[in-house]
């Protein structure tokens, strides 16, 4: 029995297939497959730098829209970047790719449409027009605004009118939240309200 | 005569068993475990904290991140806590597409938790063999979802991404090899004889004490306790499935009920693609002001989440319970005191699959 | 040097011993790197054991982003780790804090600011087969000549 036994153990591993498979076996080749949502890649196409992507990232310092030789480009930063795929999808150009998201959402017609709201508290606001003049949308429509946020013209974002700060174009918000970050009181408040949406055209 | 000295014994935070770091400290007296003390605090990071102040969009990847294993329920309590709050209702089509997710998420969580439990018990054969299933169920997930662990899936009103009819085929056929594969290794698992020696009997939790000491989730379902917060989601009622129970209460009837209630996800997730009707996958909605207290069940058991939102859709103070801190406290109360052996208590602290990183948060 | 020295490289390379400890992470990359010793990856096959032993580890993983709870016990786990032996940070926890570096957290990345780290594997979580892909890049260059290069 015992013999017989210990034949059956030797014989068993000199079998050519097994010799052949300890020596040469392999796990099959690991690729990544399409379906996974990478980071981020640029699919080239323009950049006109809507800053959607970095209002709806929800990873501190994952991307940024930079400006080189050639136009604005947005770039990953790895090791911030949680894949999550958002950027791709709130893209309004389709500058993105990562894994089948872009297809995904040009397939279904969804998009995640992104709106700013600004809050000024009142009570707490002095009228010192830090943030007037710090936000880069007024700095772009009135360069010469100065200290206290007196406005040359009445369309700028937010200007200082009696002595409180006024929001008076809020859709010109691209929500990057500099007025919040210079406000000494931290009375003004940005919120970047996100809907997930589909064209209803199916 | 013998003197039997009474050594204090630590457990971890570092320790083979262990995926995560906790310290479990033993009282025994000889190889009998008298009383056990799990010392926690290595994985406090502060999530709700960090998540005041901030919209869905940013709330919801820290949900996500509150328990790695379990992303999917966290995803999903939150969002529908947050749909409950603003009056959204979610698409038809994205109500069962949730719910696919979600019972994939649960499949590849309990097939975790029975690798880590025959890992524990050194039956490394099986724990491979539940590894590699659970890599097949993963791909379905990636799939579905387009990522392994955080998915991300879920949105207010709805799911990210449709699911195209060849993927739904796909995950049909996946889950019919994953449920013959899961057929045959909980029959080895039942009838091993080895592995029921280091498992039943042992951490005996019985129905009282599991009713007394708030277990929840598989660890009271296999103490005969019938508890089970999909019945009351309206996908689920609309769906229809039955909970999973069995009433030994030791750690071969908490590892089989999560065997069994895999079969049971395989089944609501073909009864879903059944009745996977065609239509939109978002209904947009925009989140408001209120407060709502939301539970679900996560593949551990019972999580809630206490959300108060002001008007713009901010969340502005967040508590959250997960299932964990109940088992792990019935654990070191109820199941181990009285275990025969030092190599029981990890076995036993892991039968009632522990998640140390949603416990602290 | 010479033979002796080309077979310790060798041998090296082909028997790598893995500690991992989590300082604070969702538990995602955990299960990541639990996934590489399943069948379809099999890091076994490359010559990596995962011990979670760090007296007998080669390669420390470090996974999530240092709780307070770490401050005065990483250190002393590096320091229990027998020379030559390199730190990789798997996942983006480790290497800038990911979503929890947000004011208010408890948190204290990178956790290159108080054990050192050889390799980085960015992604959260990143796949087992990046992380696997990461452990076999660096192995072979941190232990080549390593007598040569520090006795």
């Amino acid at each position: 029995m015992m013999a017989s036994s210990f034949l059956w153990y030797l014989v068993e591993f000199i079998r050519p297939s097994w010799v052949r498979k300890f020596f040469t076996v392999r796990t099959a080749p690991l690729l990544t497959p399409p379906y996974f949502r990478g980071f981020p890649e640029p699919t080239g196409k323009a950049c006109t730098r809507a800053l959607r992507c970095m209002m709806v990232c929800p990873a501190p310092g994952a991307i940024d829209v930079v400006k080189e030789a050639d136009g604005w480009h947005p770039r990953i930063h790895r090791g911030h970047c949680i894949r999550c795929g958002l950027c791709v999808e709130a893209c309004p150009n389709g500058v993105l790719s990562s894994g089948r998201v872009l297809e995904s959402v040009t397939a279904s017609g969804t998009a995640l449409t992104l709106t700013f709201r600004i809050d000024v508290d009142t009570v707490s606001c002095m009228g010192c027009g830090n943030c007037a003049v710090a936000c880069p949308v007024n700095r772009g429509l009135d360069p010469q605004m100065a200290y206290g946020g007196r406005a040359s013209r009445d369309d700028l974002l937010l200007c200082v009118v009696e002595g409180k700060c006024k929001v008076v174009r809020e859709d010109r918000c691209n929500g990057c939240k500099t007025c919040e970050d210079h406000c000494p009181n931290g009375a003004i408040r940005v919120d970047r309200v996100l809907q997930a949406v589909q064209a209803v055209s199916l | 005569m013998r003197r039997i000295v009474d050594v204090s014994i630590p457990l971890g935070p570092i320790h083979p068993c262990f995926k995560e770091p906790a310290r479990i400290k033993c009282e025994t007296s000889g190889e009998r475990v008298l009383a056990v003390e799990v010392e926690l605090g290595y994985m406090k990071k502060g999530i709700e904290r960090i998540m005041r102040g901030r919209p869905w969009q940013e709330v919801m990847f820290l949900a996500e991140r509150v328990c790695g294993i379990c992303s999917v329920i966290h995803n999903m309590v939150f969002i529908e806590g947050m749909e409950a709050i603003s009056g959204i209702s979610p698409a038809p089509r994205a109500a069962l597409l949730r719910v696919v997710a979600n019972e994939l998420d649960r499949i590849q969580s309990h097939l975790l938790a029975n690798f880590s439990y025959c890992y524990t018990i050194e039956h490394e054969t099986l724990a491979m063999y539940l590894l590699d299933l659970r890599e097949q169920v993963m791909d379905l997930l990636e799939r579905l979802t387009g990522a392994r662990v955080t998915c991300a899936y879920i949105v207010p009103g709805g799911v990210r991404f449709d699911l195209r009819d060849e993927d739904a085929a796909l995950i049909r056929a996946g889950l019919a090899e994953v449920t013959r594969a899961s057929a045959r290794y909980t029959r080895i698992f039942e009838t091993g004889p080895l592995i029921g020696l280091r498992s039943r009997g042992v951490g005996i939790l019985t129905a009282k004490a599991a009713r007394e000491s708030h277990a929840v989730g598989p660890t009271a379902r296999g103490s005969g306790i019938s508890e089970d917060l999909r019945l009351r989601h309206p996908t689920y009622q609309q769906i229809g499935f039955s909970p999973v129970v069995r009433s030994e209460g030791d750690c071969f009837a908490r590892v089989m009920v999560r065997f069994q209630e895999v079969q049971e996800s395989i089944g609501i997730i073909g009864r879903c693609l059944d009745a996977l009707v065609q239509g939109p996958i978002r209904a947009g909605g925009v989140c408001g002001a209120g407060k709502v207290s939301y539970s679900g069940e996560a593949p551990r058991g019972e999580l809630s989440y206490l959300i108060t939102t002001d008007e713009a859709g901010r969340v502005i103070d967040i508590a959250i319970q997960t299932p964990s801190i109940m088992n792990i406290e019935v654990c070191a109360h109820r199941m181990i005191p009285g275990v025969t052996s030092l190599a029981d208590v990890t076995a036993t602290f892991v039968s009632a699959d522990p998640c140390i990183a949603c416990t602290e948060r | 040097m010479g033979i002796l020295q080309n077979v310790k490289n060798a041998v090296r390379q082909r028997s790598i011993h893995v500690a991992y400890v989590d300082v604070g992470s969702c538990n995602g990359c955990d299960i990541e790197i639990l996934a590489c010793l399943a069948p379809r990856y099999d890091i076994e096959q490359y010559g990596i054991y995962v011990h979670n032993n760090p007296r007998e580890a080669d390669i420390l993983l470090v996974i999530g982003a240092y709780t307070p709870g770490w401050a005065d016990r990483l250190l002393p786990l590096w320091e229990k780790i027998p020379d030559p032996k390199v730190a990789i940070a798997i996942g983006n926890c480790p290497i800038s804090g990911c979503l929890f570096a947000r004011p208010g957290t408890l948190i204290h990345p990178p956790v290159a600011a108080h054990i050192p780290i050889s390799a980085e594997v960015p992604g959260c979580p990143p796949r087992p087969t990046e992380i696997l892909q990461a452990v076999l890049a660096l192995a072979p260059e941190v232990f080549r000549d390593y007598e040569v290069r520090v006795l």
